[in-house]
């Protein structure tokens, strides 16, 4: 095989491991722009990262497309094998990922335009998105880096948004029993459970970074079977 | 393939006597059947050198090759895989100069010991090379011609046929047995070659690059016929393919060269051998993933 060939193939290889991974800098964009449409109630920033979407779905196609080329042209092995796989695994993440913040955007008209927010659960589901955005760009940065303890990191920062998510919980019981107010505050828990999955995401890619790393999957948390 | 297709009932019994004659004395533990609940082993190379004229060629190889296992040796030009693949059989005692130190030993036996039969022993582990080599004669004889000197006659026909069917060339010869095997084409002399080699029932075959000079079509089927042939026979296959290797065999070897201090004299070295799969997608050793990986060769 050509030398230049495989030269060309490595190349291309390091460019689309920085188009996939700038991904998570879409969606980490994107899920500023939603706590500030959540903060500001402003439905037509919310359209904006609804719109934005495509951009994140865009990337995921076509990074996916020269990926499978890739693999189908260069027929990648080892490192590069697990790369290339773990890759493919980024993409759905971060392509989920956009969608959540979709989802979280799509509940806010739905919230109306002066609704009965409590402004503790807004704090909290501001802090929940501060959270996530950080546990995303250390999901990034292990990837980067190619470190394993920071990506096993993630399994402890994710665990603060999942608390809080509880919290949000909690906070809907307490609530009281007026009816816009309980809508609003089923609303906001929607809102809540989408930063989370958000939050589950960016872990996922961790367990990607250890595959890469050692060469051996393994979920570093099971929701089946979870260690505490 | 179902093995009792092809292998005459009494095809344990001959390779076993082939062995004997061979001077062989294959021990009871590793003799047909007899896994033993550990993985049988076929040959065991232990600080195996090999040299050509008192110059290293391949140095301080210790392997085992499994029982009914495909075994792919990879690695670039020069690293000794043929030369390590020769030695199985003995072929390196044809070559003026050639040496083998260190052991081999064949079912637990010496293969390089006073008593044995190299001659004898080649019979019980076949080669296909690189390119197909038959006969100048019919198809039939081609395949008749080592039950023929091994003075078997009875059921002639139906050796010739079962190893045909056991190389999966039957059906595209089966009524031109008499034609001369140069007119069949280059994929189909290379499964008549594993045919004439299999008509002896050998315990092992050795394959040097068997596809090399074949075009894909006919690659995949000497490939599927690998997958079947394991079914009763060890193979130890040589390829530059690293797509065959990661394909077909169930353990891989990478050799690589290693050159002295002033770069002067260069060997070959047995550098990592491990499941096929992990080679392929986990290696241990950095210069496997670079070869396998295609960043050196």
């Amino acid at each position: 095989m050509p030398e230049a060939v495989r030269v060309y193939y490595q190349e291309e290889l390091e460019q689309l491991e920085a188009s996939a991974l700038g991904g998570l800098d879409l969606v980490s964009d994107a899920l500023r722009r939603t706590m500030e449409a959540v903060e500001h109630q402003d439905v037509e920033l919310a359209q904006l990262v609804i719109a934005d979407d495509d951009r994140i779905d865009g990337r995921y196609l076509e990074v996916h497309q020269a990926l499978i080329a890739l693999l189908a042209t260069q027929s990648p092995v080892a490192t590069d094998l697990r790369l290339i796989s773990s890759l493919l695994h980024v993409l759905k993440n971060v392509e989920r990922m956009g969608d959540q913040c979709v989802n979280v955007c799509k509940l806010i008209p739905l919230a109306g335009n002066e609704p009965p927010a409590d402004e503790e659960m807004v704090r909290l589901i501001l802090t929940m998105g501060k959270h996530t955005r950080t546990l995303i760009s250390q999901a990034k940065r292990a990837f980067e880096e190619r470190d394993a303890e920071m990506a096993r990191d993630l399994v402890r920062q994710d665990d603060a948004v999942d608390n809080l998510n509880r919290e949000c919980f909690r906070l809907a019981l307490d609530l009281g029993d007026d009816a816009d107010v309980r809508e609003w505050a089923m609303t906001m828990l929607l809102a809540a459970r989408a930063i989370e999955r958000i939050g589950d995401n960016a872990v996922d890619i961790g367990e990607q970074v250890a595959y890469v790393v050692t060469g051996l999957f393994r979920e570093f948390e099971d929701a089946s079977h979870p260690s505490s | 393939m179902a093995p009792d297709e092809t292998r005459p009932e009494s095809a344990r019994e001959s390779r076993e006597a082939a062995a004997e004659r061979a001077g062989i004395a294959v021990r009871p533990e590793f003799q047909s059947g007899n896994g033993g609940g550990l993985r049988e082993k076929v040959f065991e190379l232990k600080g195996v050198d090999v040299l050509y004229s008192g110059v290293t060629a391949v140095k301080g190889v210790s392997m085992d090759i499994h029982r009914k296992d495909v075994t792919a040796l990879i690695g670039p030009s020069g690293c000794g895989k043929s030369t390590l693949l020769r030695c199985f059989n003995r072929m390196n005692d044809l070559i003026p100069g050639a040496e083998v130190k260190g052991e081999i030993l064949y079912h637990g036996e010496n293969l390089y010991g006073s008593g044995v039969d190299p001659v004898q022993a080649r019979k019980l582990i076949g080669m296909v090379f690189q390119k197909p080599n038959p006969f100048p004669k019919s198809i039939y004889d081609n395949v008749a011609f080592g039950p023929r000197i091994l003075g078997r006659k009875d059921g002639l026909d139906e050796t010739v046929e079962n190893a045909l069917k056991g190389a999966a060339l039957w059906d595209e010869v089966k009524d031109r047995l008499k034609d001369n095997a140069f007119g069949l084409s280059g994929g189909q002399q290379q499964r008549l070659c594993i045919a004439r080699c299999i008509a002896v029932q050998p315990d092992v075959i050795l394959m040097d690059e068997p596809c090399s000079a074949l075009d894909p079509i006919s690659t995949g089927k000497i490939e599927d016929l690998m997958i079947e042939l394991k079914e009763e026979f060890s193979i130890v296959i040589v390829t530059h393919n690293m797509q065959q290797a990661a394909r077909v065999s169930d353990r891989t070897a990478f050799l690589m060269v290693e050159l002295d201090a002033e770069e002067h004299n260069r060997w070959g070295r047995l550098v990592e051998y491990d499941e096929t799969e992990k080679i392929f997608t986990n290696p241990a050793d950095k210069r496997t993933e670079d070869y396998v990986s295609g960043k050196v060769g």
